[in-house]
């Protein structure tokens, strides 16, 4: 079995997987029939239909060439969700100043060649900015600092 | 002249000092954001929706329009400057815009685009005006199967105009349609795909979903695949005119443009990437001089910005009168009705019509205030545009963790974000786009409520779908859009579409 467009053959199988957890997990759900629909008649046809167009995706994905997938790269992808998750998770706790020059210093890494001085100094304006815009603008009810 | 009123309210509606402000704030962010290369009316609208959430409904409503004007403005500057689209409704503006950029005409073609727009936005909101009403009264007729038929016209025209693979975009709208069924099933009360998550018992928050599949992949891709520096090329104001023979090649594309786009705004699936398309190939078919195009023809700039911008504003009469969005934009203009707490529909027009002529006049507002922000202030936009990329995604991305934020404090939304960015960005790298995927998402739980009325209403026999005329002609077509998609002649043209990309 040679794989011609890797592409398709994984979306085909996300698609399967994707189904296949859908009839899994909705399995349990009343299907009903036609004249009296279940919470499960709509969302198993779906699945099932996914699941379909899953496989006919993968098998055509082994006859016909197709593009290949783009390398992964691990960096930018990595810091980009370092940033929001030191961002969402520790606001409450550690107040919007800190939270928002995380952010930014996560995201920044994300490239290569990162100018430490040019990015500190951009995280603190934009922090002070995001203070002085969403808390004292637009009164947005948003912790300032840790502790309260 | 009872439309003559209709639009007085609106303007007294959106004419206060307020909504005028609110109006200009919306459509200067979305040019904004718009102007950045690589980032279209989509992802534009998804950064700045939240911003709009503490508004009143009203203000919140014309100021999402001001941003999606704006962006699709704004995205039209980046393709004459840059030759870089911000989404698929600018490439033909890349195309000949850029040629005339190139040849100094720079000026000439920003000022037709802003022209042609602001005519085309014109007509374009008279054209709501005029039928907005009488398609209302229609939607009265319209009974569940007519509804379902008509969201099934529109997926699959969705799926038409979708970039790329044929199978992987009905894939995307049937995820789409899963998702948007997770939460609570409203007839049984059951949870479905919940996961045991509190979080999601009142289904997929929009804002995490659109953020992280739109705003945040972008940023992404940006990274991973930095786009090349381009050549911008650069104005002064006294150029901005444009010469006799550019205004007398204009004014007839732009007004063919308006009134295709006017008209394929209003069908399922249409919208702004169609109606600039279709512009395109009918001033190439009928110019006297089809050789001009693809080297600076100002009728290839001036039809499909007309069209596109006089689609952007009739795509809203199926979403305000039938309360069905066509295009995956208007998905998104539909999920933020919904977080404002109104259920878009016939009924808006006669419970709020402040709101609906409000928005209405808005409009032409927008319109016009893009053309006055737009040309003599064309200095700062490319400006923007040389503000290094490094500062501006990190700030970008601290824009869409705040929005998030600002509409709920659980943690649980950010978790909802990545996750999203993540499937994103696996949708990215296996070649499948993601829009169509929203207009599922929002589509869904409708589909599912008129599918069932219907089979309910016929005990299960699903003859009902071709017994009533409307819900049957509205199959018919989309069978022909089917038959259409197969047809190879047919799927060779489509490709070749995208393929100017």
């Amino acid at each position: 079995m040679v794989i011609k467009s890797p592409q398709d053959f994984g979306a085909g199988i996300l698609f399967i997987l994707f189904g296949a957890i859908g009839l899994f997990v909705g399995s349990d759900l009343t299907f009903g029939s036609a004249r009296n629909m279940g919470p499960g008649y709509f969302p198993m046809i779906i699945c099932g239909l996914i699941a379909l167009i899953g496989v006919i995706v993968t098998v055509k994905s082994l006859a016909i060439e197709g593009p290949a997938i783009e390398r992964i790269q691990f960096r930018p992808i990595i810091f980009i969700l370092l940033a929001i998750a030191a961002f969402g998770l520790l606001i409450a706790q550690i107040g919007a100043v800190i939270s928002s020059i995380l952010l930014i210093m996560f995201a920044a890494y994300a490239r290569r060649g990162v100018n430490l001085v040019e990015t500190v100094i951009f995280a603190v304006t934009t922090a002070a900015l995001v203070v002085i815009i969403f808390v004292y603008g637009l009164g947005q009810p948003m912790p300032v600092w840790w502790g309260r | 002249m009872e439309v003559f009123e209709h639009l007085a309210t609106g303007f007294m509606a959106a004419g206060s000092l307020e909504n005028l402000m609110f109006c200009l704030i919306g459509t200067v962010l979305g040019t904004l954001i718009g102007v950045l290369p690589g980032i279209g009316p989509i992802p534009a609208l998804a950064i700045l929706l939240p911003i709009t959430f503490g508004l009143d409904p009203l203000s919140s409503l014309i100021m999402l329009a001001g941003i999606y004007y704006g962006a699709q403005y704004g995205g039209s500057t980046t393709s004459i400057l840059v030759n870089m689209p911000g989404e698929a409704s600018s490439v033909v503006t890349c195309i000949e815009g850029h040629q005339m950029a190139r040849k100094g005409r720079a000026g000439a073609a920003l000022a037709i685009a802003a022209l042609g727009s602001f005519f085309a936005g014109t007509i374009g909101t008279v054209f709501i005006a005029a039928f907005g009403p009488p398609l209302a009264s229609i939607a009265q007729q319209f009974n569940s199967p007519d509804y379902f038929a008509l969201m099934l016209l529109g997926l699959v025209m969705a799926i038409v105009l979708a970039h790329g693979s044929v199978l992987k975009a009905v894939a995307m709208v049937l995820m789409g349609l899963l998702l948007g069924l997770v939460g609570t099933d409203i007839n049984t009360g059951l949870t479905r795909y919940t996961f045991s998550l509190s979080g999601l018992w009142e289904g997929i928050d929009f804002l995490p979903l659109v953020l992280g599949l739109f705003g945040i992949v972008e940023i992404i891709r940006n990274l991973e695949n930095p786009p090349p520096p381009r050549e911008t090329i650069s104005t002064r104001m006294r150029d901005l005119w444009p010469n006799k023979q550019e205004f007398r090649d204009s004014i007839p594309a732009a007004l063919r443009g308006t009134g295709l786009g006017s008209i394929l705004g209003i069908l399922p699936g249409g919208g702004a990437v169609l109606a600039s398309f279709a512009s395109y190939t009918l001033e190439k078919k009928i110019s006297k001089n089809p050789r001009k195009f693809g080297h600076g023809a100002v009728e290839g700039v001036a039809g499909p910005e007309s069209a596109n911008n006089a689609a952007a504003q009739t795509s809203f009469i199926p979403l305000l009168t039938l309360g069905i969005p066509s295009n995956p934009i208007m998905a998104i203009m539909m999920g933020a009705m919904i977080i404002q707490g109104i259920q878009p529909g016939a009924a808006v027009m006669t419970t709020r019509p402040d709101l609906f002529w409000g928005m209405v006049a808005s409009m032409w507002i927008g319109n016009l205030m893009l053309v006055v922000i737009n040309l003599p202030m064309i200095g700062i936009w490319v400006k923007l545009l040389s503000v290094p990329y490094r500062l501006l995604y990190p700030a970008i991305l601290l824009f869409c963790a705040i929005g998030v934020y600002s509409t709920s404090t659980e943690p649980f939304m950010m978790v909802l974000m990545i996750v999203f960015t993540v499937f994103g960005y696996v949708l990215h790298k296996l070649g499948c786009e993601p829009a169509p995927m929203v207009l599922g998402f929002i589509l869904g739980p409708l589909m599912e409520e008129n599918l069932r009325r219907s089979l309910v209403i016929s005990r299960g026999n699903p003859s009902i779908f071709i017994d009533r005329p409307i819900s049957a002609t509205l199959l018919v077509a989309t069978v022909l859009m089917i038959g259409l998609i197969v047809l190879p002649q047919f799927r060779k043209t489509r490709e070749e579409a995208f393929q100017e990309e």
